[in-house]
């Protein structure tokens, strides 16, 4: 349970640079380079335009300075339209492709990532959040492919302003020029001190925001226990305790935001100022046109440009870079329970042809599951299964009973190979079921879990979920095998009635009958259930009772039992505690032994027909007769 | 609602912060001011220190002469360093007077909020959407915040801009002025015409994004069901539908924004060219001196970019409206309101004598839940009531902590009227216990001492004891401190049922109420914990909600409830006797053993 808090978002920022953390996501540039050129390219050209711009200021100044009335000023206004439409076309040029290649690289981490996921064993998602998983696909893969598609954009064409700018001035006059470049380096020092602070600083609102958020969310789901409690006002002050937080982050974040611009614009002006004073002593001399002046005046105001947006990408990246780790960690996790070398050339060996086979070309009817003196724990020194030993043989019923916590679950999810046993082996027939095909071997369960899990598509596309190539007849069919057909014929759109999220628009009988379609179109050998614990009406409650009867007939069939029908039903039946099987044989038999078994019937006894006393008029029948 | 009634609201929302605003905007505006002081320095210097024109201008001739200029051209460097460094100081402080003036109004909307959300009605609440109300407080007033703190400043600096250089311009050279002036409507029109065209293609975006979003989650949420059924491959072949639609949309996106950026940065090129060859033109032909030529250019250079800013910004401010109408939604919506006139001298606590008279209700006015309900509870007296589910047994807890009011008949409690006492002292009297309690994400103590804050710890533990959970607490790492919810342990449900147990013993209250507050509880526990009760017999009236026989035992009274109705009362005893739903809970006892007896007689 403390898992939880091993999975919350880390604020993490890493001071250096780390080629490591990228490597992973570099890769995924690799076949965009072509792309990658033209961008560069581009970049270049933009450069080139924009540091050319004041260029032509100048000479249109100097030529009308020095030609007065009779000038054609007509070849310059065709350069300025040429050189505008070129620049546009750029523009239009350079976000198509850094939105192109960005769109293209966050496609392909997504895809790799999700498909990465479903390789992964079950393990893996149980000791997760689904929010953490959702964030590394979703937020961190906008970021890193953003950064992928716009950063060298920024770079290439931020070098090219500055080396252009340079060069421009010192081609025009070398000392006005060394003069002016002195701006650079305050510049840059300020353009990395403050990013790196509002970086910071933005975190910190990001972390108050989410605090926020909880604050929000548990002042509606608790309003009645707050009324009860009588605790508005102290919930009140305690909510702005946090938004005062929120408040004072903000305003540091907003202050040194307040401060970049205004820094930046002094540290420009100072180049402005030097131009004015020896560019004007210089044209007095006559070593400087006015033209030229504008020219300087025009160029030093563009430094700030490309140094910003320079320091942003470098700050970015640095900043991206717990995100860079993070789906680098995802792709490189590796699945725990997978096929054996051994039965990889099986497989391959008995289905050359189709690769996606999972047949490794032993028997293909199930006779018999059996546990041999396993043991599991999830963590190293906890066992929560021990020396547990059980068989069932095919068209027989077992049900496991027993309290929370005792092992049923974990008996479960290891005849499901979700987790392997770390001592003892689990039995198909003869062999061990690791030396099975994984995909084989799972496609013959049929899984009905506690608490029914339906997407959001119509009823129709829930059950054929069992077995994709069902025809329309035999989803029917496997509703009416389970009583669902009724109450489906009922609704609207009947099997088109789309089920909402989770389900949500069934009731939770019907969501349950319907988990039960689905697996039994599955048709599996093996049959494993968790039986509900939510009480649904008694009308309900019957038609699931004879439906799981039905689907459980001639298979092997292992159920995490609840309801005394289904226990009774049962052809054995395993009281599990401790992680140990503390009773085993058939009803009747645990009865008699009046131990935990009986402890657990009459509990249950009393509890059913006390819900059935309170539901209505049925019972006063049944004890009267 | 009217548009004028938006901007109303906004209004209103800067109310205290309007002065705040107004410095800003005075910052602002010397700010602007300075800055264009600075390429009428440099326009000047070219003409006259520079160009050794004779000054014409009256106002400057009076203060200098072309020959002062030329020789201190060291002062005009500096005074554009000076006057930038002082516009500069001047922007800074505006920037931190609007957002102190924006974070201060999105603060209180927050605080607003959170206080209008608890003491909203509980009918609002049965009827709202948790994630729409938390939308609306989050993600609404963030769209707001960013209105008021970036949005509106943009669109002032921009008007201040053009409200500050235009008479500048025109004074210069009016023709000139219009040439330099004429484009920027159209940049701003194209913006606004443009992302209405585009509406579209944002929506779709968004869309495809919420589609993929929706996709992952439920992949990953059924995770077991894809495992179980070993669909994988098929659940790739879904999400990448997505994934490619997701691309496409997003690409449509970048194509408009490119088509966007390039015209609208055209058109700036295009205003900044007319300036410069209408200029040059001017100069040529001798009409104006080169240096207010470069005046002119720079002008156009300050104004620009922040007017084609204002287009997109602009086109914008609509949502920034919407966010405010749904978050003016929850602001307006009806709270809880006491009885203008409460009874005085009301005792700091009450005995906890409890009557129902006649009492009607119904969440809907077809379908009543209580019919004319009637029963009385003595002081001290264990109550419990029995019936089957949807018989109005919760209703009665509802109504007695004034979530809801009685449709019609009246409640009292030690003889007053419970519709006329304040909210705040009945709930002060009663201590409750709800069949799914709610903890908050505190460590255990809180939760324990939220109805008293001031317990001391022994007090707490002796509650945990009676509630049957101090073992629990004490297996945990961190004991009482351990943090309950998000980020901490996930408590079971009878855990949780026994804290809120231990909470509601802890607040010591004349009144408690148990609402089937022992379902996730084993009977064993259960038993153990009503045992106590029934040794504090006397200290409280308890209204006992249960369905056990092995619960409903204890009470000094049971009271049956069906359809709304109380249908029988007495003693433990007295129904035993009586037929009804009481004798047939304890006729399963008898069931049992006939069960029993069968199920040994096969063996």
């Amino acid at each position: 349970m403390s898992q939880a808090s091993t999975f919350q978002d880390e604020h993490v920022v890493h001071a250096h640079f780390d080629f490591r953390l990228w490597r992973r996501i570099l890769a995924f540039g690799r076949p965009y380079l072509r792309l990658f050129g033209a961008l560069a390219g581009v970049a270049v050209l933009v450069a080139v335009c924009e540091v050319t711009m004041p260029l032509l200021v100048g000479v249109v100044i100097d030529h009308v300075t020095e030609h007065g009335v009779d000038t054609a000023l007509w070849p310059y206004g065709l350069g300025f339209a040429v050189l505008t439409i070129v620049f546009a076309g750029l523009i239009y040029a350079f976000i198509a492709l850094a939105g192109r290649l960005s769109i293209a690289i966050c496609y392909d981490i997504r895809e790799a990532s999700f498909r990465h996921l479903q390789r992964l064993h079950f393990g893996y998602f149980d000791q997760r959040p689904v929010g953490w998983l959702m964030s590394r696909l979703t937020s961190d893969c906008n970021l890193l492919s953003r950064i992928m598609g716009w950063s060298l954009l920024d770079v290439v064409w931020g070098t090219c302003m500055l080396l252009g700018i340079s060069a421009a001035m010192l081609i025009l006059n070398w000392k006005l020029a060394l003069v002016v470049l002195g701006v650079v380096p305050p510049l840059i020092i300020a353009c990395r001190w403050f990013q790196w602070r509002l970086l910071f600083a933005s975190r910190k609102v990001r972390k108050a925001n989410s605090h926020l958020t909880a604050g929000f969310n548990e002042s509606i789901q608790g309003v009645k226990t707050t009324k009860s409690l009588v605790r508005e006002k102290r919930n009140l002050e305690e909510f702005q305790a946090l938004s005062d937080t929120m408040y004072l982050d903000s305003m540091r974040n907003a202050v040194y935001a307040a401060a970049f611009w205004p820094v930046l614009l002094t540290i420009c002006s100072a180049a402005t100022g030097v131009v004015l004073w020896y560019g004007g002593l210089n044209v007095l001399a006559g070593t400087l046109t006015v033209g030229q002046l504008v020219m300087f005046i025009g160029l030093a105001t563009q430094f700030s440009n490309p140094i910003q947006e320079m320091s942003r990408t470098v700050t970015m990246i640095l900043g991206a870079q717990a995100s860079a780790e993070r789906i680098q960690q995802v792709l490189e996790s590796e699945p725990a329970i997978r096929d054996s070398d051994d039965v990889r050339q099986r497989i391959a060996a008995s289905s050359g042809e189709k690769p996606d086979s999972a047949d490794d070309g032993m028997a293909e009817t199930i006779h018999r599951v059996s546990f041999e003196n396993v043991s599991f724990a999830y963590k190293p020194g906890q066992p929560v299964l021990r020396d547990c030993s059980l068989k069932v043989e095919a068209g027989r019923t077992i049900a496991l009973v027993g309290p929370t916590g005792g092992g049923k679950s974990t008996i479960v999810s290891l005849l499901c190979r979700f987790y392997e046993p770390q001592e003892g082996q689990i039995m198909i027939d003869e062999t061990e079921y690791r030396q099975r095909s994984l995909d084989w071997y799972q496609s013959q369960l049929g899984i009905v879990l506690q608490v029914p899990q339906l997407f959001n598509v119509t009823i129709r596309d829930n059950i054929r979920y069992g077995r994709l190539d069902a025809t329309d007849d035999e989803v029917v069919a496997a509703a009416k095998l389970v009583n669902a057909d009724g109450f489906i014929n009922e609704l609207a759109q009947g099997y088109d009635t789309k089920v909402g999220e989770g389900g949500n628009q069934l009731s939770t009988g019907q969501k349950q009958l319907i988990a039960l379609a689905r697996t039994v179109l599955s048709d599996p050998q093996v049959f494993i259930m968790d039986e509900a614990t939510s009480s649904v009406d008694t009308e309900t409650e019957k038609l699931i009772q004879s439906a799981v009867d039905r689907a459980l007939h001639g298979r092997i069939a292992f159920v995490i039992a609840h309801r005394l029908s289904t226990i009774k039903n049962a052809d054995q039946i395993l009281f599990v505690d401790g992680g140990e099987i503390v009773e085993q044989g058939t009803h009747h038999e645990l009865i008699a032994r009046r131990a935990r078994y009986f402890g657990l019937y009459t509990n249950q006894f009393t509890e059913e027909h006390e819900v059935r006393v309170l539901a209505g008029t049925e019972y006063k029948v049944d004890i009267h007769h | 609602m009217r548009w004028t009634h938006k901007y109303l609201m906004l209004w209103r929302q800067m109310a205290g912060q309007r002065l705040r605003y107004l410095a800003a905007l005075l910052a602002l505006s010397v700010g602007i001011g300075l800055t264009f002081a600075v390429p009428l320095v440099i326009g000047i210097t070219i003409d006259h220190g520079l160009g050794g024109k004779p000054i014409d201008r009256a106002w400057l001739a009076g203060m200098m002469d072309a020959e002062t200029l030329r020789d201190g051209l060291w002062w005009l460097g500096l005074l554009t360093v000076a006057l930038a460094a002082l516009a500069s100081g001047f922007m800074y402080a505006e920037g931190v007077l609007a957002s102190r003036a924006s974070e201060s109004i999105t603060r209180r909307l927050r605080d607003m909020l959170f206080d209008r959300l608890q003491h909203l009605t509980c009918r609002y609440h049965d009827e709202a959407e948790t994630g729409d109300l938390v939308q609306r407080c989050t993600s609404d007033v963030e769209t707001t915040r960013a209105f008021l703190s970036t949005q509106v400043v943009e669109i002032v600096r921009a008007v201040a801009n053009l409200l500050i250089a235009l008479p500048v311009l025109f004074w210069l050279n009016w023709q000139l002025a219009i040439a330099s002036t004429c484009v920027l409507p159209v940049i701003v029109g194209f913006a606004l015409v443009f992302f209405r065209i585009v509406q579209s293609t944002f929506k779709a975006m968004d869309e495809a994004e919420g589609a993929l979003t929706a996709r992952l989650q439920e992949n990953l949420t059924n995770i077991r069901v894809v495992r179980a059924f070993a669909r994988q491959a098929f659940e790739q072949e879904k999400f990448d539908a997505r994934n490619t639609d997701h691309r496409e949309k997003h690409w449509k996106l970048y194509k408009v924004f490119s088509v966007y950026w390039s015209i609208s940065d055209f058109l700036v090129f295009v205003q900044m060219g007319l300036a410069l060859f209408f200029g040059a033109a001017f100069v040529a032909g001798g009409k104006m001196p080169v240096g207010e030529l470069v005046t002119f250019w720079l002008y156009v250079g300050i104004m620009v970019w922040p007017v084609r800013q204002m287009g997109r910004t602009l086109s914008e401010l609509g949502k920034a409206l919407v966010a405010l109408q749904r978050i003016d939604e929850v602001l307006s919506a009806p709270v809880e309101r006491d009885a203008p006139d409460p009874p005085i001298g009301l005792p700091p606590r009450l005995d906890g004598r409890i009557a129902f008279r006649d009492v009607t209700f119904g969440h809907r006015e077809d379908q009543p839940v209580l019919r004319g309900l009637c029963f009385e509870a003595e002081p001290g007296e264990t109550l419990a009531i029995l019936g089957p589910s949807g018989s109005g047994k919760s209703t009665i807890v509802s109504l007695l902590l004034r979530f809801y009011d009685a449709d019609s008949g009246t409640i009292e409690i030690d003889g007053y009227d419970l519709g006329r006492l304040p909210r705040r002292y009945v709930r002060s009297q009663i201590g409750a216990v709800m069949q799914e309690p709610f903890l908050y994400s505190k460590s255990l103590r809180d939760n324990l001492k939220l109805g008293r804050h001031e317990a001391p710890d022994e007090d707490m533990i002796d509650v945990a004891n009676s509630a049957a959970v101090h073992d629990a607490i004490e297996r945990f790492d961190d004991g009482y401190d351990t943090m309950v919810g998000e980020r901490g342990v996930t408590l079971s449900g009878g855990q949780r049922q026994r804290v809120a147990i231990a909470r509601a013993l802890l607040q010591d209250k004349p009144v408690m109420v148990l609402d089937d507050a022992f379902s996730a509880v084993d009977t064993k526990t259960e038993a153990l914990i009503v045992s106590f009760l029934r040794r504090r017999k006397g200290r409280a009236t308890t209204i006992l909600i249960a369905h056990r026989l092995s619960t409903l035992m204890h009470a000094d009274r049971v009271i049956v409830l069906e359809d709304g109705r109380v249908t029988q009362q007495g003693t433990h005893d007295e129904l035993l006797r009586t037929e009804g739903l009481y004798q047939r809970l304890w006729h399963i006892q008898t069931a049992l053993e006939d069960d029993l007896k069968e199920e040994l007689a096969v063996v």
